[in-house]
């Protein structure tokens, strides 16, 4: 920078103009910033593609801009649920909020992708107080929720004095679906990503039993065993079932981030759980960790 | 010889023994003497403590009780705990039933909603006379009585106040009743299903002045009184302007039929069937948001378990800015402020009328649960109703959805919105997005309808088309159509009805239980 200056150590001259030439520089230092910064966001997109294995269930993972949602028609709803009668087909879910269904929270923004859902968060009579972040844990409210009548599926969270998680549905045909684990793969079902193998099914209904019973108490014996049987599993293969994502890892990676700790697992835990947070589905848990 | 001397000395003795026995009558004669004398003048000096206004052994009264300026405090049956225990109080209650036992006299005391167990035993402070007449009594007299508060080891589970009980020192009648009452209050206070054939609430409406001091109707009119107070202060929060609005109206508003008249000089006028006009007229001076509480006639000849002839109407109208839901989400956030306030403040009132009719407590749901028309269509066919798509809803089909709704998401308080067009008052704003249905809600409570609201036409000319429709004579509502044409905010509102709130809040199955003095074809007075 032994650019000749006219006046003193000031970049201004007298008349409060500065000189062209330091503007010049000034750009261009600001354009290599700027290509850097790109370079660096490429760099960081491509590591995560090459990190995270792939995930069939969610076409959305390598471009990090506006979800592709895949709406599949209401035949797959109806052939599900019975037939629409004209009615919002709503899906009601009661969850205390000493014990928030983390897992339903991640099945929720993958049913958003597939399907036009209305969420809606109430709080029931019989709890007084419940902190912010579970009143708006099913992100911004829709810009068309004045119109039920516009969306496929119904989905209501009702924060309730209740011992255990509950879904209802159709009241007249079906009886109410209780604890986290069954509602899980109830919704699981309706994006008709089972595992067609009845072995894989087998092995992930067995997974989500042992995350759900099993990794409840931190510190426990089980709870160590547990994650000793994740870690090898994990070893062998991106995801717990194998190349599939599927719900065994939905469930179980917010069991493991619910008992907290995440920071000193084993390697191949916090690989799988990176992978996991880096779907963007693990978005609407983290405010919830806290 | 000593036989005789020893006879003689037996004899001796014997006399003796027969003055000291006769000594000992006589001191003990003299002993009852004394005490009689004792007690006597203890009763004189009680008669002379007594202040000049009260006699306690006849019943002379003075009515109009303004003798003296004494600042004696008397405390409330309610305030009666285990922290005044030793205190000796005064109290003004009401004989709520009598009993005597031997040398005791069990009272209740009564006051509102308030009851608690009163002492009176023979002994240093009250004589056998005293415990008669405190006996003899009649029921419903208000007296005053001074008394020790003692602490019972054994809750006393008839009264309202259970870990105490007062022993009574002195009583004096303050205003004495008739022995024969109309109506036993504890008749009017048992639970239904446990007598007589004749229909409870109208032996208890004939004997309304008895049946207002029941510590039941104490409790639901108090709660009501809150309802009230709860509304006005939510929407006083929320920036509304409470207005008066005139009953004695030039036209009918709602239509034709059932409205009262009144001869007014020297022609006739109606008592208004609701303040709607006034509250829209409001709007367009530009007052945004106002509410009023007021009187409503309907002469309706119904003789339901819900309606009446006159009630109270709390009405809302407000101006939105975009879309009616705006108002829609006041009106039930208002609503959900109440139940919430009622639930905090008013539990004591609550828990007594459960004792009386017992109910399940009032759930619902923060924000409101919202369904539209067409949902509740689906739902009602489901369970195997037939209705057309825009038929309204029949009373046994609105219990039937909130029993669906209840089912499903636990809630006894929820809006149904955007019903069909055809059945509804002239003045509603159809629906921009489907003609055949309008912008307009029901809101209900344990399955029964409590508001009927919607957004109202705002231009002069749609209103004069709907009105057409109707087959109304648009001179009968020129003046209402002329509020519209310089310039109107679009808005929207509802209102409910008082004792209608009430009785669903609470669980209650007959509004004249909510209304303190009930209008309904049948019955003019008290």
């Amino acid at each position: 920078m032994d650019h000749i200056r006219k006046d003193g150590d000031d970049d201004d001259d007298m008349n409060g103009e500065v000189d062209p030439a330091l503007k010049a520089l000034e750009e261009r230092q600001d354009e290599v910033l700027r290509r850097l910064y790109e370079l660096k966001a490429t760099v960081d997109g491509l590591a995560k593609t090459v990190t995270t294995p792939d995930a069939d269930l969610d076409a959305s993972t390598l471009s990090r801009g506006p979800a592709e949602s895949v709406f599949r028609g209401t035949a797959d709803l109806d052939s599900l649920l019975g037939k629409d009668l004209g009615a919002l087909r709503d899906i009601v879910i009661n969850a205390n909020p000493a014990h928030p269904p983390l897992s339903l929270l991640v099945l929720h923004a993958l049913l958003c992708q597939r399907y036009q859902v209305l969420s809606s968060v109430h709080v029931h009579s019989s709890v007084s107080v419940v902190p912010p972040p579970l009143l708006s844990c099913l992100g911004p409210r829709h810009i068309d929720s004045y119109a039920r009548q516009r969306f496929q599926l119904g989905f209501t969270l009702i924060w309730k004095d209740v011992s255990k998680l509950q879904m209802k549905f159709n009241t007249q045909s079906m009886c109410p679906i209780e604890g986290e684990a069954n509602v899980a793969r109830f919704l699981f079902r309706l994006l008709s990503a089972e595992p067609q193998d009845p072995l894989a099914a087998t092995q992930m209904d067995c997974w989500i039993d042992t995350a759900v019973f099993q990794l409840a108490e931190v510190g426990s014996k089980e709870h160590a065993a547990v994650l000793r049987s994740l870690n090898s599993a994990l070893g062998c293969s991106p995801w717990l079932l194998g190349q599939e994502f599927s719900l065994a890892d939905i469930v179980c990676a917010c069991c493991v981030l619910r008992a907290g700790q995440t920071t000193s697992a084993a390697a191949n835990i916090q690989r799988w759980l990176k992978s996991c947070q880096n779907l963007g589905h693990f978005d609407c848990v983290n405010p919830l960790l806290q | 010889c000593c036989v005789v001397s020893s006879c003689f000395r037996a004899g001796e003795e014997e006399q003796q023994a027969q003055s000291k026995k006769a000594l000992k009558k006589q001191q003990k004669e003299a002993e009852k003497a004394a005490k009689k004398a004792e007690k006597q003048a203890k009763l004189v000096s009680v008669r002379q403590e007594t202040p000049v206004v009260f006699d306690v052994f006849s019943l002379r009264l003075c009515l109009s009780l303004s003798w003296i300026e004494a600042d004696r405090p008397l405390v409330r049956v309610q305030d009666l705990t285990p922290e005044k225990a030793e205190q000796q109080i005064w109290v003004r209650a009401r004989i709520h039933t009598s009993r005597a036992k031997g040398k005791q006299c069990f009272l209740v005391l009564r006051h509102q909603q308030f009851t608690v167990q009163a002492l009176l035993a023979v002994g240093d402070r009250a004589s056998k006379q005293m415990v008669k007449f405190a006996a003899n009594l009649t029921k419903e007299s208000i007296i005053d009585v001074e008394a020790v508060v003692k602490k019972v080891e054994q809750k006393i589970e008839s009264c309202s106040q259970q870990d105490v009980e007062l022993h009574v020192e002195r009583i004096f009648v303050i205003s004495q009743s008739e022995a024969r009452l109309p109506l036993q209050l504890e008749d009017a206070v048992r639970p239904e299903g446990e007598g007589d054939e004749v229909r409870k609430v109208d032996l208890i409406i004939i004997n309304l002045h008895r049946n207002l001091n029941t510590t039941t109707s104490q409790a639901i009119f108090r709660l009501q009184s809150g309802i009230c107070q709860l509304f006005r202060d939510t929407l006083i929060n929320k920036g509304f302007v409470e207005i008066q609005t005139p009953k004695i109206i030039s036209a009918a508003s709602e239509g034709g039929a059932n409205v009262f008249t009144v001869s007014y000089f020297k022609t006739s006028a109606y008592l208004a069937q609701s303040p709607q006009l006034y509250k829209q007229m409001c709007i367009c001076a530009d007052f945004d948001k106002v509410f009023c509480v007021g009187p409503v006639f309907r002469a309706e000849d119904s003789n339901t378990h819900r309606h009446l002839t006159e009630f109270v109407g709390l009405d809302i109208e407000m101006a939105f800015n975009y879309h009616y839901h705006e108002v829609m989400d006041s009106i039930t956030d208002t609503m959900v402020q109440i139940f919430k306030g009622l639930c905090d403040r008013f539990q004591t009132e609550i828990q007594t009328v459960n004792k009386q009719y017992p109910s399940e407590p009032f759930k619902f749901l923060e924000p409101t649960l919202r369904l539209e028309y067409k949902e509740a269509v689906a739902m009602l066919k489901a369970a195997g109703v037939e209705m057309g798509d825009e038929e309204d809803l029949s009373t046994p089909n609105e219990k039937l959805l909130g029993r669906l709704v209840k089912e499903k998401y636990d809630t006894d308080f929820y809006v149904l919105d955007k019903y069909p067009l055809a059945v509804r008052p002239f003045y509603t704003m159809p629906d921009p997005n489907n003609p055949k249905y309008s912008n307009s809600y029901d809101m209900f409570m344990r399955g029964e309808e409590i508001l009927s609201g919607a957004q109202r036409i705002h231009d002069a000319q749609l209103l004069t088309e709907r009105a057409m429709h109707h087959s109304i004579d648009l001179e009968k509502i020129k003046a209402y159509i002329d509020s519209f044409r310089y310039g109107a905010p679009p808005h929207a509102g509802g209102g409910i009805g008082l004792e209608r709130v009430t009785m669903l809040y609470l669980g209650l199955h007959n509004v004249r239980q909510t209304s303190m003095f009930p209008r309904d074809p049948k019955r003019l007075t008290p």
